[in-house]
């Protein structure tokens, strides 16, 4: 057993420590000041770009190791999770502001033909500019629930025509690309759901309206609608025979899961930003010494480490490809909570230095809360994991 | 790189004490309890599975293992019975002032005649509050409990040091809230000859560090067994017309119940790997003991609750899982010690990112 990252990732991890205190921190601020995204033409995406982020982990040679590719690389997913956790201890906004394939990337790699890879996460290879893809599955009417969406896909002869509204999808409104959710037959649930990937510029695709929020505003959470959208057969994410195979697969769960050790991880990131802050505070204001202070100081500080363990665990099992939904759902689930249990003490300490609205921890108080929603709320955590250890019968057949 | 693959000796070490654990323990938990003790032949079934001085040097015939394999071994014995766990153990965390003070010599004089008698049993009292008083080579103190029913060797530590007694004592048994099977004695000390006595604060600090998470070890088996007890018992027991496991107010709490063991048993399982990598640890250790005497107080009581009235009773064990649990996080100062423990080093170590981690 080995619980230290190695090397060569706590030398990525500080590197990102640095960027994070000169720059992502203070954008972070910014925008929360300002109460808007950081808009697109900002330089600090000019000087991501520079510094080799907004990449995508797929290349042509990946392409070309075919499908077990994902599984040798090994331990891609447990750095990455590292990584994600140290970007939102400076700002977790701004960590999703980044330029990249962003959240849709997942999608195209594991359900894109070759063709698609390559024609959507060619131009984030070597990108010339900061370039955004997007995912949009969430809707007005449904959330946790993503059999309940309404988005409609219809055949047109070899095109699609897409209609429906979308809502929090991230920098939509600056994507290249992004990778929309839609039925073709509300009664076939989860079954009758087809990815798309719909350009910028698609006829129907507008009416973007970037959202106003309680916390994380570095980032846009934009709704937009498609009216009549018309696309190319091309852009259905797999082709038609993805969706025929996958037929055949109906009920089985997934076996392990990626992306809810990340969420969980940067929700570990800014609990660990409220605590070193509360813990600073209190240090400076000679409030140590009191036991009060520091027993729960003591009990944040641990819920932290036991949350970033059950992020390590899950993603150390999800890059040897090893079931982990389990685990994947009980970081997810603990995380979010812990870290929001460390703003809210945070703010406590700072009395009433909290409540004037220009303290960082006030700042992490208002972004830690959407953690516990995003990639499945903490309910849904204990549902995926009551099916697992009881075989929780589903709402819906 | 992180990793939380156990190799295969680990592997292999956890194995034998689960079948170890599920064939002589489980089965006879009552037993044990009632009669204080575990049976002659457990005691050399045991033995004969090289499990009986895990952390003790080779030299001194023990197995030379680590930290690590001790908190997987005790996870798996407590998960049957952790009042049989400590019986077993002879010398238990008694050892630990001998590793960290005395050294080899003192391990072949005092440490090895308990290892060598089954049956036999060092106890291990932790003095933070300067209960026991020292003159002239000599200890009195009042010890209201420890789980055991004899002492053939008795080591006190503090924070400068520790002194061993083994004659003097007078015993008084108790009736015990847990841990009976390794029985349940008050010890009054008056003028007992000191018979070795060690200096070292830092010693102390690695000794009383090793200590906590011994117990914290046993109380992740402890809750373990309550998590996985109800929850089974969850699915097979039905309530308005569907297993009461399918009722959202019970699966939620099963699901909390089952993070809470995973997590808890990932944090001794750090603090063990660092005293294995020879850090000083006294605040992992302080820390996973603490979370896990928290834990097993949500996770225990919870268990009874599924059980309702049943859990109540003595038929099944969950009653015995509860009280285990909290008395196992009475050793060693309790909770409000490893709580100032773990919190004193919030304010000596500078700077932030004290979670530890990829970020510190």
């Amino acid at each position: 057993m080995d619980f230290a990252p190695d090397a060569a990732t706590r030398k990525r991890v500080e590197q990102l420590s640095q960027l994070g205190r000169a720059q992502i921190r203070p954008l972070g601020l910014e925008a929360d000041r300002l109460g808007r995204p950081t808009p697109p033409d900002h330089p600090f995406f000019d000087l991501l770009i520079q510094l080799g982020q907004g990449r995508t982990r797929w290349s042509e040679e990946s392409e070309a190791k075919s499908r077990d590719a994902s599984r040798s690389r090994g331990g891609s997913s447990l750095v990455t999770l590292c990584l994600a956790e140290e970007l939102s201890y400076w700002d977790r906004g701004v960590a999703v502001s980044f330029p990249g394939p962003g959240l849709a990337e997942p999608s195209i790699l594991s359900m894109g033909t070759p063709d698609q890879k390559r024609r959507f996460l060619g131009p984030f290879v070597e990108p010339d500019r900061p370039r955004w893809g997007s995912f949009a599955m969430t809707e007005p009417g449904a959330g946790s629930d993503v059999a309940g969406i309404e988005a409609s896909a219809r055949k047109d002869g070899r095109h699609w025509v897409l209609n429906g509204a979308k809502s929090f999808a991230a920098n939509a409104s600056r994507a290249d690309w992004i990778v929309v959710f839609a039925t073709v037959d509300r009664s076939l649930g989860r079954e009758g759901h087809r990815a798309f990937v719909v350009e910028r510029g698609a006829p129907g695709l507008g009416n973007f309206a970037i959202e106003r929020k309680m916390g994380l505003k570095a980032y846009e959470s934009t709704s937009f609608t498609l009216e009549d959208c018309r696309l190319p057969g091309e852009n259905l994410l797999g082709g038609e025979e993805h969706y025929a195979r996958r037929a055949g697969f109906r009920g089985a769960m997934k076996s392990f899961n990626a992306t809810r050790p990340m969420v969980a991880a940067m929700a570990v990131g800014i609990g660990r930003a409220a605590f070193d802050e509360a813990r600073v505070f209190a240090r400076e204001h000679g409030r140590l010494a009191d036991a009060r202070v520091r027993d729960r100081l003591e009990r944040i500080r641990r819920r932290l480490r036991a949350a970033r363990l059950l992020c390590w665990r899950a993603a150390w099992l999800a890059d040897r490809a090893q079931p982990n939904i389990l685990e994947a759902s009980m970081a997810k689930a603990v995380a979010p909570e812990v870290a929001l249990e460390a703003a809210c003490l945070g703010m406590e300490i700072l009395g009433e230095v909290g409540a004037r609205g220009d303290h960082l921890i006030e700042k992490l108080f208002r972004d830690v809360k959407a953690m516990d929603i995003v990639e499945g709320t903490g309910q849904i955590q204990r549902i995926i994991m009551a099916r697992r250890l009881v075989k929780l019968p589903s709402e819906r057949g | 790189m992180i990793d939380f693959e156990l190799g295969d000796e680990l592997a292999l070490i956890r194995e034998t004490a689960l079948g170890f654990a599920n064939d002589q323990l489980r089965p006879r938990d009552r037993e044990f309890e009632k009669a204080r003790a575990v049976a002659a032949e457990v005691h050399e079934a045991f033995r004969a599975i090289g499990l009986g001085a895990i952390e003790v040097p080779e030299e001194q015939g023990g197995a030379g293992l680590g930290a690590l394999a001790r908190v997987l071994v005790f996870e798996e014995l407590a998960a049957a019975d952790a009042g049989a766990a400590l019986a077993l153990d002879s010398l238990g965390p008694a050892l630990y002032p001998l590793l960290e003070l005395a050294g080899g010599d003192a391990l072949d004089a005092l440490a090895r005649p308990v290892l060598e008698r089954t049956g036999a049993r060092g106890v291990l009292v932790w003095d933070g509050a300067g209960r026991v008083r020292r003159e002239r080579g000599r200890v009195s103190a009042e010890i209201p409990w420890v789980p055991t029913d004899r002492v053939d060797l008795l080591v006190i530590l503090d924070p400068t040091g520790a002194v061993c007694v083994s004659e003097g004592i007078a015993r008084s048994e108790l009736r015990g809230a847990g841990l009976r099977a390794a029985g349940a004695s008050a010890l009054r000390l008056e003028d007992a000859p000191v018979r070795a006595a060690w200096e070292g604060a830092a010693g102390a600090r690695r000794a009383l560090a090793r200590a906590r998470l011994y117990a914290a070890a046993l109380l992740v088996g402890v809750m373990r067994a309550a998590s996985d007890f109800s929850r089974e018992y969850a699915l097979n027991r039905e309530a308005f017309g569907r297993p009461i496991a399918h009722h959202q107010a019970l699966a939620f709490l099963i699901a909390d119940m089952a993070t809470a063991v995973e997590s808890t048993r990932l944090l001794v399982q750090e603090a063990a790997w660092r005293i294995d990598g020879g850090e000083e640890a006294a605040e992992p250790c302080a820390t996973a003991f603490l979370e896990a005497a928290e834990q097993a107080m949500f996770v225990t009581p919870n268990a009874l609750q599924i059980l309702g009235g049943h859990g109540f009773m003595q038929d099944y064990p969950v009653e015995k899982f509860m009280r285990e649990a909290r008395t196992l996080g009475l050793l060693f100062g309790g909770t409000d010690a490893a709580r100032e423990e773990a919190g004193r080093e919030l304010d000596t170590t500078p700077g932030p990112a004290a979670v530890g981690g990829a970020g510190a």
